[in-house]
């Protein structure tokens, strides 16, 4: 059983990235369950989803029990940490999209350490990517969730092998496939010193 | 396999990732259907449109309706001449085609009919949770609840066969849970059906005139007789044992058995699972004999408590002293959707167990910064709701209707007042206008205007209503994922469709003071509404402008004129910030700025800037 918790901002291609897992599982042989929720916006709310690799009945991942967040926006991150427990591995991408509300209600965007710290009160650890230049390196500058992918399967939380990813992300991206997967090595291979395996 | 595809060419016995929604639609076409109709809705709309994506592949009809009513009647016409059809909407779309599904369950059906409505408790995206499983016990309609994609494909392939077995219309209702979740589906082989037939004329079955009516509905309660002894038999009715055998028991449906399961297995309870998948006629018999074979039973539904209902009536009935548990007894609520926690709480209280994992240290979140759904930086409503609140000085009411625009409602816009369902802007705005001395304007969307703003409006120009509606034309449903409507030249590739034009609509209806606005212009739009206010009849004003996620992906590669704030000009008046409110305009630590990659090259900005610090980039 693996539960992971997906959380970011609409338009930054979160529920591909959940289908990039789905489907991954499904390959390795694996039963998955994905959820999404995203509210009425097409673009700019916070968007939720979940992927439970395992044999699970509700795609829902109650408080505590995620085993990975897996963050595309740095504000996020601190909204999800309600899934996090002792024992939860948090990786963020470093990207900022600051919400309306911080310029017309006056309010403070956190700072990256912020974040770290209280992350860390909560979680196993603190992972940041830098998601979006790293997509830019490989070419593919809207492809920063494909990074943050690479950078799930790295940690091997998932169970899962580095070519089911692979195989899945050809499945779910059409173009630039080359230049994705090398995106998504270059998540992988930050992440793989926290493979526990 | 491309994610686009794999609803057609995923082999048979081979398991594939569908969403819920796209189970549906396989399931559809493994029943042979010919004729598909939807109006979108979150969380339904997924199940239309991957049958445009297919359907011109698959050889079927698929059309995108005027509205849930119209989509209703068409399978209707196509199921009553003997051929399969399906049609899908969110809950509330059920209200709408209601008229037709309650006297359609009278005469019944030839080649099956299914109609999917998609629940949303908790409102996820609708303007309320209301349990459409009501509508089965209301229409004597047989009914289908999925728990899980497999089953979404499962129930409605079923649903054609039981459908047609019975004759009569079936309901599959799944909830967001349910439609928005993606799982491993095992498909079986798509099978053409029949895609004609003639109809048999047999009017003293199908035209419901009081004398034919009377006797049809005898014949209704007759079938729901038969469909009681089907639901008994149906393997969708199964017991699920957790644990040891015991004397507890958990009678539950839909997307709360999930919860059940997993909070069950979870607290390490013995307890048998009595999962309903076909719940309406309910499982008599197995019901009793479930309730006969345990000491105490917790009913576990989301919404209303029509198990529950139904559960204690059939134990009153057979003088059954089974210890029934749910809703009355306050162990679960009436209001929002389930998870995990809120069942193992209640089967703790039900049951008398403990085991709940205490929670470990909790981050305090309070203060973060919230991020509500938002108008998309360049949304043309944004510019118009900017506009409107210039020319009355926030002095109007504002009747809203059903789309993105409702996300105008928070401040700064504030533009909306009163809202309560599709097309109800401009009903409302007449009654509005009766009794306020106040400007009315009714802000409608150019695919609600069709679906349901029609008659309002035809009932104001007749009944003489003083007030402007303002058609938020911004060509397409963009809240549902950009779908046609009437007024749409193109659709998906199965569908051949022609405009229907807003204005001829609008003067058709008797209205004689029109202007048609490009919302980006915010001098003329302001000027307009002034003028349309002045009139002493309804006005109305088009705003048309292509919505912005549409015109970004139709002009990609073309150079946009991005924005930038001159920071040596601008005053930290915050006009931008404060009174237009753009995803792209931030302002923090006092300075505003403009970021790049999300300004869409409206240029509404620089038409509100002051001071002029706001200039396009090119």
């Amino acid at each position: 059983m693996a539960d992971i918790y997906l959380v970011g901002v609409g338009g930054q291609g979160i529920i591909t990235a959940s289908r990039i897992i789905g489907d991954a599982a499904i390959s390795a042989g694996k039963n998955v369950l994905l959820s999404e929720t995203h509210g009425m916006a097409q673009r700019g709310g916070s968007v939720i989803c979940t992927a439970r690799i395992g044999d699970a009945y509700s795609p829902l991942i109650p408080d505590g029990q995620a085993d990975l967040i897996l963050s595309f926006e740095l504000l996020e991150t601190l909204r999800a940490l309600c899934k996090s427990n002792k024992d939860t591995l948090v990786i963020s991408s470093t990207e900022k999209i600051v919400p309306l509300s911080v310029s017309t209600q006056k309010l403070r965007y956190p700072t990256i350490e912020e974040v770290g710290i209280q992350t860390k009160k909560v979680a196993r650890d603190f992972v940041p990517i830098e998601a979006r230049r790293l997509a830019e390196d490989s070419a593919v500058p809207m492809s920063s969730n494909i990074v943050m992918v690479g950078a799930l399967a790295g940690t091997g939380v998932t169970g899962l092998e580095r070519r089911d990813f692979e195989k899945a992300i050809e499945m779910n991206i059409s173009r630039w496939v080359p230049e994705n997967l090398d995106a998504f090595a270059k998540g992988f291979q930050i992440t793989s010193k926290w493979n526990r395996a | 396999m491309r994610a686009m595809d794999r609803l057609l060419e995923a082999k048979p016995g081979s398991k594939v990732l569908l969403l819920g929604n796209e189970a549906i639609a396989r399931g559809a076409l493994e029943a042979g259907v010919a004729v598909a109709t939807t109006y979108p809705g979150t969380p339904a709309s997924e199940i239309g449109d991957a049958l445009a994506r297919v359907a011109k592949d698959a050889g079927i009809y698929f059309e995108y309706s005027v509205n849930e009513m119209v989509a209703t009647e068409m399978a209707i016409g196509a199921a009553a001449s003997g051929v399969r059809a399906l049609t899908s909407m969110k809950h509330v779309g059920l209200n709408v085609a209601a008229d037709a599904l309650m006297t359609f369950a009278y005469t019944g059906t030839r080649g099956g009919f299914v109609l999917v409505t998609a629940d949303d408790p908790s409102c996820h995206s609708s303007q309320n949770e209301q349990d459409n499983r009501y509508y089965a016990l209301l229409g004597g309609i047989p009914l289908l609840e999925p728990s899980s994609p497999q089953e979404c494909y499962e129930m409605t392939k079923e649903a054609f066969a039981i459908s047609e077995k019975l004759e009569l219309p079936v309901i599959v209702r799944t909830t967001t849970r349910v439609s928005h979740v993606r799982g491993p589906v095992t498909v079986g082989e798509i099978v053409p059906g029949l895609k004609k037939k003639e109809f048999v004329k047999d009017p003293s079955r199908f035209v419901t005139v009081p004398a034919i009516a009377r006797v049809r509905h005898l014949v209704l309660l007759e079938k729901l007789r038969q469909a009681e002894s089907m639901a008994d038999q149906s393997p969708f009715n199964k017991i699920h044992r957790i644990g040891s055998s015991g004397r507890l028991g958990i009678i539950t449906s839909s997307a709360a058995f999930n919860y059940a399961m997993d909070a069950a297995k979870a607290l390490g309870l013995s307890v048998d699972v009595l999962k309903i998948g076909f719940s309406y006629p309910l499982p008599r018999s197995k019901v009793i004999e479930f309730l006969k074979g345990h000491d105490s039973v917790l009913v576990v539904e989301e919404l209303e408590p029509v198990l529950e209902t139904g559960v204690r009536a059939i134990a009153q009935h057979e003088s059954l002293h089974t210890k029934i548990l749910g809703k009355d007894d306050e162990l679960l609520p009436r209001a929002h959707e389930f998870d995990q926690a809120i069942v193992a709480s209640a089967l703790s209280k039900a049951f008398g167990v403990t085991g709940s994992k205490a929670v470990e240290e909790v981050v305090d979140l309070q203060g973060l910064p919230v991020r509500p759904p938002v108008l998309c930086a360049g949304c043309p409503h944004s510019a118009t709701y900017y506009a409107v609140n210039k020319a009355t000085n926030k002095r109007a009411i504002f009747a809203s209707d059903i789309g993105c625009y409702t996300l105008g409602a928070s401040p700064p816009h504030s533009a909306a007042d009163l809202l309560v369902c599709m097309g109800s802007s401009v009903g409302t705005a007449g009654g509005l206008a009766k009794v306020n001395d106040k400007p009315i304007i009714a802000f409608i969307g150019d695919s609600t205007f069709f679906h349901a703003g029609i008659p309002g409006l035809i009932n104001a120009v007749h009944n003489g209503h003083k007030f402007l509606l303002m058609i938020l034309d911004n060509r397409t449903t963009a809240m549902t994922g950009h779908q046609p409507h009437p007024g749409s030249a193109k659709g998906p590739t199965c569908c051949d469709i022609t405009a229907v034009s807003i204005e001829e609509v609008v003067k058709g209806c008797g209205v004689t003071w029109l202007k048609v606005v490009d919302p980006y212009d915010i001098k003329l739009m302001t000027e307009t509404v002034i003028e349309a206010l002045a009139q002493q009849s309804v006005s109305v004003i088009i705003a048309r402008r292509e919505c912005a996620l549409i015109a970004k992906r139709d002009e990609e590669g073309a150079i946009i004129e991005k924005h930038q704030i001159d920071q040596e000009v601008c005053k930290k008046c915050r006009t931008c910030v404060d009174r237009f409110q753009c995803p792209a305009i931030s302002s923090i630590d006092k300075v505003q700025t403009i970021d790049e990659t999300l300004c869409a090259g409206c240029g509404v900005c620089e038409q509100i800037c002051p001071h002029k610090a706001i200039k396009g980039v090119k």
